[in-house]
């Protein structure tokens, strides 16, 4: 019983969100007023606008590379992190040496 | 590794980095970019480490060259990010008003500054891969 309504409860919420996240029906927010779906989905945009201004037919590394820079940026960096903190946790630690 | 994986690696990793250098020098025109790319030849890097062994690896490897060759990818693509300044970080000044990388679209000299960032991105996800692998195969605890 208890399961059930446990349940029924998650399903409930699943509901929830995907009214309240659905763009037709759900709650608006960002940049616009009436013109908020213009500014919140941005994809139709690049389609259009991508080789004319960031110059590249793959308009995939037009968005990474130029509308989305800072994001390649950050993406460089974790990949540094993710380097300098896999040498620096699997190099010998001085402790180790002591046991041998 | 046995002669059949030791001549099969000698055989496909000359084809890999060449697909490799294909995807990242091609990345503004067809999918794939410099992070694919780079990963692909990093992945060439990875079947030498692992059809050869780390002693052959070893003399091959150069600590300091590749932390120089990430560090590189990583100022070049900083540098380029800058050349736009005057309007914004990230503008693409090469391909509005360049003097170079400002061809037809579709072309390989096109796009501005997104061949040269695939090229320098490539190169710092090449490094850092095989840096990376490098690194475990070297200082692995699993050994006895």
């Amino acid at each position: 019983m208890k399961k059930t309504f446990g349940a029924l409860a998650l399903l409930f919420l699943l509901g929830v969100l995907l009214v309240v996240a659905s763009p037709s029906t759900g709650i608006k927010f960002g940049l616009g007023g009436d013109e908020w779906m213009k500014y919140r989905y941005t994809d139709q945009y690049y389609i259009d606008h991508g080789v004319e201004e960031v110059g590249g037919t793959n308009i995939v590394t037009d968005i990474v590379f130029d509308y989305r820079g800072y994001d390649t940026l950050g993406e460089a960096t974790v990949l540094f992190t993710a380097i300098a903190g896999a040498v620096a946790l699997l190099r010998p630690w001085r402790r180790d040496e002591d046991e041998e | 590794m046995g002669l059949i994986v030791k001549t099969t690696a000698r055989a496909t990793i000359p084809l890999i980095g060449i697909f490799g250098a294909y995807v990242v020098s091609h990345g503004h025109l067809t999918p794939g970019g410099g992070f694919q790319g780079g990963a692909t030849i990093a992945g060439a890097g990875i079947l030498f480490l692992i059809a050869f062994g780390f002693g052959e690896m070893k003399k091959r490897y150069d600590h300091h060259l590749y932390s120089a060759l990430e560090g590189l990818g990583g100022l070049v693509f900083l540098g380029i990010a800058m050349l736009g300044m005057g309007v914004a970080f990230f503008y693409n000044t090469l391909w509005h008003s360049g003097p170079f990388f400002n061809g037809q679209p579709g072309t390989l000299l096109s796009a501005g500054y997104l061949p040269v960032m695939n090229l320098a991105v490539g190169l710092k996800v090449f490094a850092g891969l095989v840096s990376a692998m490098v690194a475990i195969a070297a200082y692995g605890r699993w050994r006895e």
